[in-house]
C-alpha cells in the first residue's frame, strides 16, 4: 500500500506576523516555520497505517529552500520518501495551481490513499484537498475525525455543523482530507531524525511535473489584492498587560455587563 | 562546528515541544510540590528513542567485550565525523532543553545514567554491567552515586571514612553519605568506600565502588532533604551499618582489589564527564534567562519607556549575550571533541566547568535584576533558575577546587 501525504510549512503559531511592502503576503523573513498543524494529523495518520502493517508514506510538499525541514522533520517520524517541489516559479500559486502540482505528483506515485490536512492555518481556504481528489479522479471526504479501514473501502466519520458526526464510506483509491484531533501526533524521535538525512528527497520543478503553465502569480486565477490587520471598530477595547492581568479586567468586564 | 546543524536543530525544535508540553505543565509540582522527576525523564526517553538508543550502544558494547576486543567502534574506518556530532549532540540537546525548565531534572538524570551507570559501565565486570548497568541507561530503574561525606566533600578521598571490611569472600560496609542525588529514591546506588587495610594510612587505603540494592539489610535511604533549589533532584543521605555484600557487587571484582594508584584515578574519569555536562546545562539556563530578559525588558515600562533603552539594562543583555555564545562554543567544542573520538584533559574540562558555572549564576542573578520586584517572585520563573544554578558551582566540584586544578595544571607545565 502507498499512502501520499501531503504537507505545507506554514509560519510557527507563536511567530509574529507582519504584512509585507506590497501588502499582498506577511514578511516571511526572520520568522520561524512548521508543518501545518492539520498536515500532522494526516501524516500521524498515514504512519499508524504504517506501523499497522506494510504500507509505504511519500511526503510532498511545495515551496522554498525552508521546506526541506519540514519534510525532513516528516522522514524523521517515519514518512519513507519525500518529494519537494521547489521552484521559484511556483511563489503566488494559487489554490487550484497548488492543487495540480500535487495532483502531477499524486498521477506520478499513483498511491492507494492521499492524506491531507483539512486546511493550513496560514491561508485558512480549505480548497486544495478538494481540487486534488477531483484533478486526480479520487472520491474524497473532508473534516474526517475517525477512519476504519477495511478491504477497498474507508469508512470514516465526519465532523458536521453543530457537533454532528456523519458517517460515510470511501471506496478506496480516495483522499481523505483530515480535522485536527483525529489522533495523538507523535514527536520524532532522535534517531530517526538522524536517519533521516539519509531518506531519499527528490527536488522537482513545476516544468518536470508538467504543470508551469498553472503555477505562481502568472498562472493564478485568484489575486491577494491586500492583506492588512483589521481596524479598531466602533466600541472595541484592547485589553493589554500580563495575561493574568487581562483575564481578570476580562472578568471585570464580563461581570459589569452582568453576563455572569 | 560553527552552528547546529539541521539535524540537530529539528532534535531542538523537537525537544524543546517536549518540554513546553510534557515538562511546563509540571513544572509547579516538581518544583513545590512532591512530584519525582523520575516518570516525566522516562516519558522524555521513551518518546524520543533515547531507552532503544542506549540499549543498542549497550549491546554493541557487550558484543565488543565479550569477543574481546578493547578498541572502541567508533574509532573504526567509519569516517562520518557529521552523523558522529549528531549523535554526540543528541545527548547534549536534551540537556540544555531541560534546564530552560528544570535543571534538577537534569541533575536527577545526569546522576543516574552518567554516574551511576558510567561507573559501572567504566569499571564494572561484563557481568556487572548486565546486571546493574542496562537498567540505568534505560532509566528503568534510578541510580545514585556517593562519594560525599559528613566530614568529606571537596577532600573526597582524604577524609573519606566510609569503609568496607573483608570477611573471607564478603565485605561489611559502614559509613554515611550526604547529599546524594536521587538518594531517597534510588533503586541501585554505587557505594564508595575505603578498604580497611590496618598497616595502610587511613589517606592511602584503597577506594573501593559497591553496587547495592535498594532494602539490603542495613541501607537506609533518607527521605528528601530541603535545600535551595533544583527542588525536581531529590537529594538525601545514606547510612550503612554491616551492610553485607559479596564479591559479585565489587565494581570490577577481585581485580580491583590489586589495582594501582587504588581507585583513584578512574573516580577522576567520572568527573569529567560530569564537568562537560555542566556546560550544556549552564547554556540552557542563560539561554532562557536571555530570552525572557530580552522578552521584559521591551514590554516593561518605566519613566515612561521600556526598560531596554536604558544603557544599565542594556548592558546586562548585552553580557548575558557574551555569556551564550560562548557556552555555545564550548558545547560545540565538546561536540566536535565527542565526533573525533577525544576527550579534554582534566583542566580544560575544569575551565569550562568553572566558566560555566560563574556564567549561569551570573546571567540567571542579573536576569531577577532585570526583572526588578517580579523576578523575586516565582511566577516570573528566573529567580527559579538563580536558585538552581548557583548549586552549578559547588557540586561536580566547587569553584575553588577547578581553580586549584587548573592551577595545578599550569604550573606542572614546563
Ligand atoms: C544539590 C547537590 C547534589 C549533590 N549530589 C551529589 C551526589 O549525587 N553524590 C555525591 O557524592 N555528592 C553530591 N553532592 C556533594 C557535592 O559534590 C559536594 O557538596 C561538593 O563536592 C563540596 O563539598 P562540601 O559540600 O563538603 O564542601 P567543602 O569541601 O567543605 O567546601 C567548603 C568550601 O571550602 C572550599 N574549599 C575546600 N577545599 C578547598 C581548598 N583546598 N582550597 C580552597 N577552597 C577550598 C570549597 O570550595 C567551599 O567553598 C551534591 C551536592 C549538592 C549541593
Amino acid at each position: 500500500m502507498k499512502i501520499l501525504v501531503c504537507l505545507k510549512q506554514v509560519p510557527h503559531q507563536d511567530a509574529r506576523l507582519d504584512v509585507n511592502g506590497d501588502g499582498t503576503w506577511i514578511k516571511e523573513d526572520g520568522i520561524k516555520f512548521e508543518i501545518n498543524s492539520y498536515d500532522t494529523y494526516a501524516l500521524e495518520e498515514a504512519l499508524r497505517i504504517k506501523d499497522a502493517g506494510e504500507a509505504e508514506v511519500v511526503v510532498a510538499s511545495i515551496g522554498p529552500d525552508r521546506v526541506t525541514q519540514a519534510l525532513r522533520t516528516a522522514l524523521g517520524m517515519g514518512a519513507d520518501r519525500a518529494v519537494h517541489v521547489n521552484d521559484a516559479a511556483c511563489q503566488g500559486s494559487d489554490a487550484l495551481g497548488i492543487a495540480k502540482t500535487l495532483a502531477a505528483i499524486a498521477k506520478e506515485e499513483s498511491p492507494d490513499l492521499i492524506l491531507m490536512g483539512l486546511m493550513s492555518d496560514d491561508g485558512n481556504a480549505s480548497a486544495v484537498p478538494p481540487m486534488v481528489a477531483e484533478l486526480v479522479g479520487m472520491p474524497s471526504a473532508t473534516a474526517v475525525v475517525a477512519t476504519e479501514r477495511s478491504e477497498g473501502n474507508i469508512r470514516v466519520e465526519r465532523e458536521l455543523e453543530g457537533g454532528a458526526v456523519e458517517v460515510v464510506d470511501v471506496p478506496t483509491p480516495c483522499l481523505l482530507a483530515v480535522q485536527s484531533g483525529l489522533n495523538q501526533v507523535r514527536y520524532a524521535s532522535l534517531k530517526g531524525i538522524m536517519a533521516a538525512k539519509k531518506k531519499p528527497l527528490d527536488v522537482k520543478t513545476a516544468a518536470d511535473l508538467g504543470v508551469a503553465d498553472a503555477v505562481g502569480t502568472a498562472g493564478a486565477k485568484v489575486k491577494i489584492e491586500k492583506i492588512y490587520q483589521p481596524l479598531r471598530g466602533e466600541g472595541a477595547e484592547i485589553l493589554s498587560g500580563s495575561t493574568d492581568e487581562i483575564v481578570s479586567s476580562l472578568m471585570n468586564k464580563i461581570k459589569e455587563l452582568g453576563l455572569l | 562546528m560553527i552552528e547546529w546543524s539541521e539535524s540537530q536543530q529539528m532534535i531542538r525544535d523537537v525537544v524543546r515541544r517536549f518540554m513546553e508540553e510534557e515538562v511546563a505543565p509540571h513544572v509547579e509540582a516538581l518544583e513545590h510540590g512532591d512530584l519525582p522527576p523520575y516518570d516525566i525523564l522516562r516519558k522524555l526517553y521513551a518518546t524520543f528513542g533515547m531507552d532503544e538508543m542506549a540499549r543498542a550502544r549497550f549491546a554493541k558494547q557487550i558484543a565488543r567485550e565479550k569477543r574481546g576486543d578493547t578498541e572502541r567502534a567508533e574509532k573504526g574506518a567509519d569516517g562520518d565525523l557529521a552523523a558522529k556530532a549528531d549523535q554526540a549532540a543528541s545527548t547534549l540537546i536534551p540537556i540544555i532543553e531541560l534546564c530552560r525548565y528544570c535543571p534538577g531534572m537534569v541533575t536527577a538524570m545526569g546522576v543516574s545514567v552518567g554516574l551511576a551507570a558510567g561507573a559501572i559501565l567504566s569499571k564494572g565486570t561484563t557481568e556487572q554491567k548486565e546486571r546493574f548497568g542496562l537498567e540505568l541507561l534505560t532509566l528503568e530503574k534510578i541510580g545514585a552515586w556517593a562519594i560525599t561525606e559528613p566530614g568529606s566533600g571537596s577532600d573526597a578521598f582524604g577524609g573519606m571514612r566510609a569503609s568496607a571490611r573483608r570477611e573471607g569472600d564478603e565485605f561489611v560496609l559502614n559509613g554515611s553519605k550526604t547529599f546524594i542525588t536521587n538518594g531517597p529514591f534510588a533503586d541501585t546506588t554505587v557505594f564508595i568506600c575505603k578498604l580497611e587495610e590496618p598497616d595502610v594510612d587511613v589517606r592511602d587505603r584503597k577506594i573501593l565502588n559497591f553496587v547495592l540494592d535498594r532494602g539490603l539489610p542495613g541501607f537506609e535511604q533518607s527521605g528528601p532533604l530541603r535545600k535551595m533549589g533544583m527542588h525536581s533532584s531529590p537529594t538525601g543521605e545514606l547510612f550503612l551499618s554491616d551492610v553485607r555484600v559479596g564479591m559479585d557487587r565489587l565494581l570490577g571484582g577481585e581485580a580491583a582489589l590489586n589495582k594501582s594508584g587504588g581507585g583513584r584515578e578512574s573516580a577522576k574519569s567520572t568527573f569529567q564527564t560530569e564537568r562537560s555536562g555542566v556546560a550544556a546545562m549552564a547554556l540552557g539556563i542563560v539561554e532562557r534567562c536571555l530570552e525572557l530578559s530580552v522578552k521584559y525588558a521591551r514590554e516593561r515600562v518605566q519613566f515612561g519607556h521600556p526598560i531596554g533603552e536604558y544603557q544599565l539594562i542594556q548592558e546586562k543583555l548585552a553580557r548575558m549575550e557574551v555569556a551564550r555564545m560562548n557556552l555555545q562554543n564550548l558545547v560545540f567544542r565538546t561536540i566536535e571533541l565527542t565526533a573525533h573520538g577525544q576527550t579534554m584533559t582534566f583542566a580544560e574540562a575544569s575551565a569550562m566547568k568553572l566558566y560555566a558555572a560563574r556564567a549561569a549564576v551570573e546571567v540567571a542573578m542579573e536576569a531577577v535584576q532585570v526583572y526588578g520586584g517580579n523576578g523575586y517572585m516565582s511566577e516570573y520563573v528566573v529567580e527559579q533558575l538563580a536558585r538552581d544554578s548557583k548549586v552549578l558551582q559547588i557540586y561536580a566540584g566547587t569553584d575553588e577546587i577547578q581553580i586549584r586544578a587548573i592551577a595545578k595544571d599550569l604550573l606542572a607545565g614546563g
